[in-house]
């Protein structure tokens, strides 16, 4: 008698559990229903790449006049030109440069920018373009358009894809060492450990001047 | 009184007087070896609060315990299993494990095409299934270990593989984010002035507390722990306990889970990475012995207060995050060290 009580009450504490844990539906019906969380990351990207990163490239800082900066004044240097969306030692730059190219490599193509402030060489990056430098350098990103992160972070994704198949492929198929280029991108620094000896640019914008050497 | 006599209880008062000023010492020694997690505490508040200002405030102290909540729900979980002399490694899988199918349910539901039926779940529901898997991965770590006698650390070392394949097939190696406000309450809520992650934990040690201080099954994993052929002999259905106890442990990595999840609003494919490592210092630290038998739960949550003031004095003091690696590990060490020189002073 105790035993059956016993799992009576537990019977029946599964039955209100179970009933306030699930509800069923005709999946036709679901599917039918407008999805309020639909998010078109491809559409998204291409539109904050037509009106605000490729418009505002001009903004972008010379890259030995940033290297400058930083030598001189970190602080100034990554408050007046940085940006970010989180919180954090990483900060993202959009810069731009003009230098010859001294190596083609099977990822990255070697650039030494150079201008009156100076030499740098810089790695501009042609086969893995990944994260999040291209998205937040500029500083334009609305947050209040996403409603999750994994919406935001799949913008970077198309952004680094869009990067993969029309900046970088002309270019790789036509740069040669000896060759001179004009290039835009954005670039990621640690303020609090900073390295200036191996910058990697993520290109936005890429352009071969001048006559081929050979 | 004869000569003889007198003697005699000279002799005896001479004894307990010369024997009196050691027992004083073993007394004090035992005393501090009793409190010498409480100590290691009190004196780290000490050295970060003099270091950093930011320390000793309400608000980190609440951040503290936030943090901690987690860990102090799996560590509890692995007091038990380590009481029993086994160990679990897969805890911080079936964490993520738990936290994606909590999340991933409520999100998305249950889709079946062949019988065209959508089963939706409430949070209450999706809390459910998380704990339901967890328990379940437990029980089979359990089963597994009982049934076919692998080792403890084999078998949870393949269910710390299982479990984080799992997960990613579950969330494609995406987070699932946007959980809704209620689901988020459980790990950001605040009930009487208390965040909720605070409450959970403090329910959970204190269930633990009464099961292995005052329950059969408390006595049994005691007593498995000592000596597993006495235990047998005596009757008492070892596997039985083992399953329960690593049940126990995988229904508490599921909370854990949930309360990770709640507090981010997002499950992670890759949540929980070594916090089974965490789990295993804040046992240590707390005292508990890993050949089983000896240890208790408060020591635990010592144990695990601790690790959570490290971690966040290391970070208010600026130490890189490599360093405090090294130091978490050399802490655990010392732990272990201290621990195996009051064994043999025992």
């Amino acid at each position: 008698m105790k035993k059956s009580i016993k799992y009576g009450i537990m019977l029946l504490v599964a039955l209100v559990l179970a009933y306030n844990s699930v509800y069923f539906k005709s999946l036709s019906e679901v599917k039918a229903s407008p999805a309020s969380d639909q998010f078109d990351a491809a559409t998204y990207a291409n539109k904050f790449w037509n009106t605000k990163l490729t418009p505002g490239l001009n903004q972008a800082v010379e890259i030995n006049a940033l290297i400058s900066l930083l030598k001189a004044d970190k602080a100034a240097a990554f408050t007046s030109h940085s940006h970010a969306l989180g919180i954090g030692n990483i900060r993202y730059f959009l810069v731009k440069g003009e230098g010859e190219i001294t190596a083609v490599g099977e990822n990255t193509v070697t650039v030494v920018a150079t201008s009156e402030e100076g030499q740098q060489p810089v790695k501009i990056e042609t086969e893995f373009v990944y994260g999040n430098a291209v998205r937040d350098a500029q500083g334009l990103i609305d947050l209040t358009d996403f409603t999750s992160t994994m919406h935001l972070n799949s913008v970077s994704e198309e952004l680094n894809k869009k990067i993969r198949t029309e900046v970088v492929p002309p270019f790789k198929a036509n740069a040669k060492k000896g060759q001179q280029v004009q290039f835009v991108g954005a670039i990621e620094l640690n303020q609090e450990h900073l390295r200036l000896d191996e910058i990697e640019v993520m290109p936005v914008s890429l352009e071969l001047v001048g006559a081929s050497p050979n | 009184m004869s000569p003889e006599v007198y003697m005699e209880e000279k002799k005896e008062k001479k004894g307990t007087s010369s024997t009196k000023a050691p027992a004083g010492a073993t007394q004090y020694k035992q005393h501090l070896v009793k409190f010498q997690s409480l100590i290691a505490l009190f004196m780290l508040c000490l050295v970060i609060g003099l270091l950093s200002d930011k320390f000793f405030t309400v608000a980190n102290g609440w951040n503290v315990m936030r943090q901690i909540s987690v860990n102090i729900c799996i560590s509890v979980g692995m007091t038990l299993v380590v009481l029993t002399a086994g160990i679990d490694l897969s805890v911080g899988s079936i964490l993520a494990l738990c936290g994606a199918i909590t999340a991933g349910l409520l999100k998305f539901g249950l889709e079946i095409p062949a019988l065209d039926m959508f089963i939706g779940f409430t949070v209450l529901g999706a809390i459910l299934a998380g704990m339901l898997t967890g328990t379940a991965l437990g029980a089979f770590n359990g089963w597994t270990i009982t049934k076919f006698k692998v080792p403890p650390f084999v078998a949870t070392l393949a269910m710390l593989t299982i479990a984080r394949g799992l997960t990613m097939l579950w969330t494609e190696g995406f987070p699932i984010s946007n959980l809704g406000e209620t689901f988020s309450y459980l790990g950001t809520g605040w009930f009487l002035g208390i965040p909720l992650p605070v409450w959970i934990s403090g329910i959970i040690v204190l269930a633990a507390v009464i099961v292995t201080k005052k329950t059969r099954l408390g006595r049994y994993i005691y007593a498995i722990g000592g000596n597993e052929s006495a235990a047998r002999l005596s009757g008492i259905n070892i596997n039985r306990i083992k399953i329960i106890v690593y049940s126990i442990a995988g229904g508490l990595a599921a909370i854990g889970g949930l309360i990770v999840t709640s507090r981010l609003d997002s499950a992670q494919p890759n949540a929980g990475m070594s916090y089974e490592l965490d789990a295993i210092a804040a046992v240590v630290i707390g005292g508990t012995s890993l050949s089983g038998g000896r240890g208790t739960i408060m020591g635990t949550v010592l144990g695990a207060i601790i690790i959570g003031v490290l971690n966040n004095g290391l970070v208010l003091l600026d130490v890189s995050p490599f360093w405090q690696q090294v130091v978490k590990g050399f802490v655990i060490l010392l732990a272990v060290i201290i621990d195996k020189a009051n064994s043999k002073g025992e």
